[in-house]
């Protein structure tokens, strides 16, 4: 298949996915007994407050009247307004979005580049010392608690040693750094504030090193049993018999074939990250989409909570899409089925 | 140089960037300087305008962005003058007119006068979204003069003057209807900024962390000592504590209250106390039986371990409430009817009111306070004694306050903090049979002596004559027990050591004075 029509092909399933999507969610939020009016308006408000604010977020109206003229706010692109902050959901999407994006790719190119390497240097050196520590590395990294290790990591880095700062994406005492792109370490350079640039990192480190904790351990593991099923292929015993470099067969011959799984894993992570890593952000205070899903959830707020949902659906749709054209990049056979 | 070779140049190169970058961000940033006082708070506002939030943690960003025509004095529930320097009111209560200063500025540098009270008062009342259930009675709002402004009201309501000191009584720019937006009364707008007189005004805010205040030149008052308050959110107590210990805040509001003891020992922070008139009281639905029963309600109230919660829960952080007005408001009742843990007295009723045992009592709670969980398993087990299962029901907190208005519960817990410093507040809208349901009356308790009694006193303006009527009320009320009143909470505030001038007032909770701080 080439790769234009597998776009072609998903990009149309993502209509499909997303009317199912905002459908069910549609449904599940509207069943939880609960009125957001209530809770924008406080619990001291007369009836006539509370019916009027109903009417003006269009509360009143049947569920299957809602539901459309979401739907037809969708179709323009239109998230709706958020009851909670009274703004529009897109521009509140946008707003920690951003955020969110940024800790997650962090976390997901630390995790690469240490995971991967881990993995390989683990299946080559298979039921050593190294492979033994790597192996009980992955254990702890996938059975820790997030919550635990961002606390501890926290009065460690921060509270004992004060090697890291304690909070937030940037010191808030520096110079605003224009907004263009939201991602503060493109649009320090953007604006030429390498102070802000070298803080916003310095803020990433800590969080990301958190998150990739987890990824780490789950990506050595998955490069470790490929690369260990790819080392003993025929192939590779034949490569190996004609004089090939060790250096040139793992990483030219094995590992290409070793990562096809482990690309469908990181893309997995990357998904899971987009929707907000909670515990993290309320540690260290990064103001992300965790929290403002969160919050929204709990408000009743539900042109954020359908938001929220189409967002990383779509972004779920987007990311398996990748993860199939880097499959076709991967392995050119794949691209002659379908 | 081979391929290999120069990839890892090129990797070291990135690497060494990427170090020095963090090193920059390490040694570089400015600290607090001294005229700055960093509060570190749990939650982020959902909205600024005084017009639509109900939020003590909004207030707590904008009261001082903001001036009022009265303000408390200090740390008392008495009011004072502010925007207006005198008053009178007409016999009959109808009728208010307030004098103002004339030195007072906006942040922009325009006049707060006569018009921009009326254009305040008018927009509150057309938005409509809770703050404006303050003032139920005014009718007309009018510019007499440059610097006079007349209230009618349509009915008597005494609270009225200390409904004035309330964030939603903020005084507003008129200029803010330039952002108009499809009739909003520029709510999109000052959702997110401020345009009041007070001290400070709000210069940035970077969603889910921190706000930055700055001084409002134009402030006709006092020049404030601290030019700079930087709100952050820290939404992790752990977190809040660490930096508070590192210095990173100078207060830190909301910690657990198992912190506080630590905190005691520490020689950076004072780990302050007061009394609030904020009270956890637990609803017993009279319109359900066997909750309808006077003795069975009176049962349940000598079996309460109020000592046992206010230790174990509140780590003696609290006192238990005499009566529904709390103390330190006036009105309160020192010497009225307290139920205490009598397990043989709550035996006794239990057999008097005929009620069949063993049954079960469902205890809606939420997440949103952590203490009501420790309190419905003392609830659970105290119970117990009488043939009583406590079942806890634990629901979303918005689920939870829709069953709560629909009155589908036994028992459930709440919290309340008044909005102005009048019994009002409490014997009202407790009590008054047209508040049933989340609005305060949330026993669903009806007695026509005591509905009679709290609606006289909200008409007359006496206060030693409200006083009696309450009094009485009272009476009536305690030995009805249509709740189980169970503590009023202390106020606890962890501060730097150097940080001087704080006042914390029982109406103010979390509205830090920061015109009047300083650090040493």
């Amino acid at each position: 298949m080439s790769i234009g029509n597998l776009v072609i092909r998903r990009l149309s399933l993502l209509v499909l996915v997303l009317f199912g999507v905002t459908l069910i969610t549609f449904a599940v939020s509207h069943l939880v007994p609960g009125d957001p009016a209530r809770m924008l308006v406080g619990q001291r408000a007369s009836e006539e407050t509370l019916a009027k604010i109903r009417e003006s977020l269009g509360l009143d109206l049947p569920l299957h009247i809602q539901y459309g003229r979401y739907m037809s706010g969708l179709l323009r692109l239109d998230l709706g307004t958020s009851i909670r902050t009274q703004r529009p959901v897109a521009e509140d999407l946008l707003t920690f979005f951003p955020a969110t994006l940024e800790l997650a790719l962090c976390s997901i190119v630390l995790a690469v580049a240490v995971g991967i390497p881990l993995g390989v240097w683990s299946a080559v050196r298979k039921d050593t010392a190294v492979d033994h520590i790597s192996r009980t590395y992955s254990v702890l990294g996938v059975s820790t608690p997030l919550f635990w290790l961002g606390l501890m990591a926290l009065l460690v880095f921060y509270g004992k040693l004060g090697w890291l700062p304690g909070s937030g994406r940037i010191n808030p005492f520096l110079a605003a750094v224009p907004r263009v792109t939201g991602f503060l370490l493109i649009d320090s350079l953007l604006s030429g504030n390498f102070a802000a640039f070298g803080d916003a990192l310095y803020h990433l480190i800590l969080p990301a090193f958190c998150l990739s904790f987890v990824h780490i351990g789950q990506f050595s593991r998955q490069v470790r049993s490929s690369m260990i099923e790819v080392l003993g292929q025929d192939y590779i015993r034949t490569a190996r018999a004609n004089g090939i470099r060790r250096r040139s067969l793992i990483y030219r011959h094995a590992l290409r074939n070793a990562l096809i799984p482990t690309v469908t894993v990181v893309g997995l992570s990357i998904g899971d990250l987009l929707g907000g890593a909670i515990m993290t952000e309320t540690i260290f205070a990064w103001p992300g989409m965790g929290s403002y899903v969160v919050d929204s959830i709990g408000f009743l707020d539900f042109p954020a909570i359908m938001g929220f949902t189409v967002f990383v659906a779509t972004g779920y749709v987007l990311i398996n899409l990748l993860v199939d054209i880097a499959y076709l990049l991967l392995d050119p056979q794949i691209r002659g089925v379908g | 140089m081979s391929s290999t070779r120069s990839r890892l140049w090129l990797v070291l190169a990135l690497t060494a960037l990427l170090a020095f970058s963090a090193v920059l961000g390490a040694c570089g940033g400015p600290k607090v300087p001294k005229d700055t006082l960093v509060v570190g708070i749990a939650d982020d506002v959902d909205n600024l305008d005084p017009a639509v939030t109900m939020t003590n943690s909004s207030w707590g960003v904008t009261y001082w962005c903001y001036e009022r025509l009265v303000d408390y004095k200090g740390s008392t529930t008495e009011v004072g003058p502010a925007l207006a320097k005198s008053w009178t009111v007409s016999p009959d209560g109808l009728e208010w007119v307030f004098v103002l200063r004339d030195n007072a500025k906006f942040d922009d540098g325009s006049k707060v006068n006569a018009a921009a009270v009326k254009f305040t008062f008018e927009r509150l009342l057309a938005i409509a979204k809770g703050p404006n259930d303050a003032f139920p009675t005014v009718e007309t709002i009018d510019a007499v003069s440059e610097y006079e402004v007349k209230f009618v009201l349509n009915d008597p309501f005494p609270p009225f003057l200390y409904a004035l000191a309330n964030n939603g009584a903020s005084i507003v720019n008129p200029k803010v209807m330039a952002q108009e937006k499809s009739g909003d009364w520029g709510q999109a707008y000052l959702s997110a900024k401020t345009m009041g007189s007070g001290p400070y005004k709000l210069a940035e805010w970077v969603k889910d962390s921190h706000h930055k205040l700055v001084l409002n030149t134009n402030y006709g008052g006092t020049a404030p000592s601290l030019k700079t308050v930087m709100i952050k959110i820290v939404k992790d107590p752990s977190a809040r504590r660490l930096q508070l210990e590192k210095g990173d805040l100078d207060i830190a509001a909301e910690l657990p209250l198992d912190m506080l003891k630590q905190l005691e020992k520490s020689d950076q922070v004072n780990v302050r106390t007061y009394p609030s008139l904020s009270v956890s009281y637990v609803y017993l639905n009279c319109q359900r039986a066997p909750l309808n029963n006077v003795k069975f309600r009176q049962a349940l109230s000598y079996a309460t371990d109020y000592a046992g919660i206010i230790s174990g829960v509140y780590l003696g952080r609290a006192t238990q409430m005499r009566g529904p007005v709390p103390n330190g408001m006036w009105g309160h009742q020192k010497d009225i009817r307290q139920y205490s843990y009598l397990l043989e007295e709550a035996k006794a009723l239990l057999a008097e009111s005929e009620v069949k045992t063993p049954l079960t009592l469902r205890y809606l709670y939420a997440d949103r306070d952590p203490n009501w969980e420790p309190i419905g398993l003392s609830l659970q087990s105290t119970f117990k004694e009488l043939g009583i299962t406590v079942e806890m029901q634990k629901l979303a907190y918005a689920t939870m306050r829709e069953n709560l208005d629909k009155g589908e519960f036994d028992l459930a817990i709440g919290n309340w903090t008044p909005d102005f410093a009048d019994p009002y507040m409490f014997m009202n809208y407790w009590f008054q049979t047209n508040n049933w349901g989340l609005a305060g009356n949330r026993s669903f308790y009806g007695n026509a002596q005591v509905d009679t009694l709290v609606r006289q006193a909200a008409r007359i303006t006496d206060q030693a004559e409200r006083t009696n009527i309450y009094a009485h009320a009272q009476e009536i009320i305690m030995d009805e027990a249509p709740y189980i009143f169970l503590v009023q909470k202390s106020y606890d505030l962890v501060l730097r050591k150097n940080v001087e001038g704080f006042v914390c007032n029982p109406m103010l909770l979390d509205m830090f004075n920061f015109h009047q701080m300083s650090k040493k």
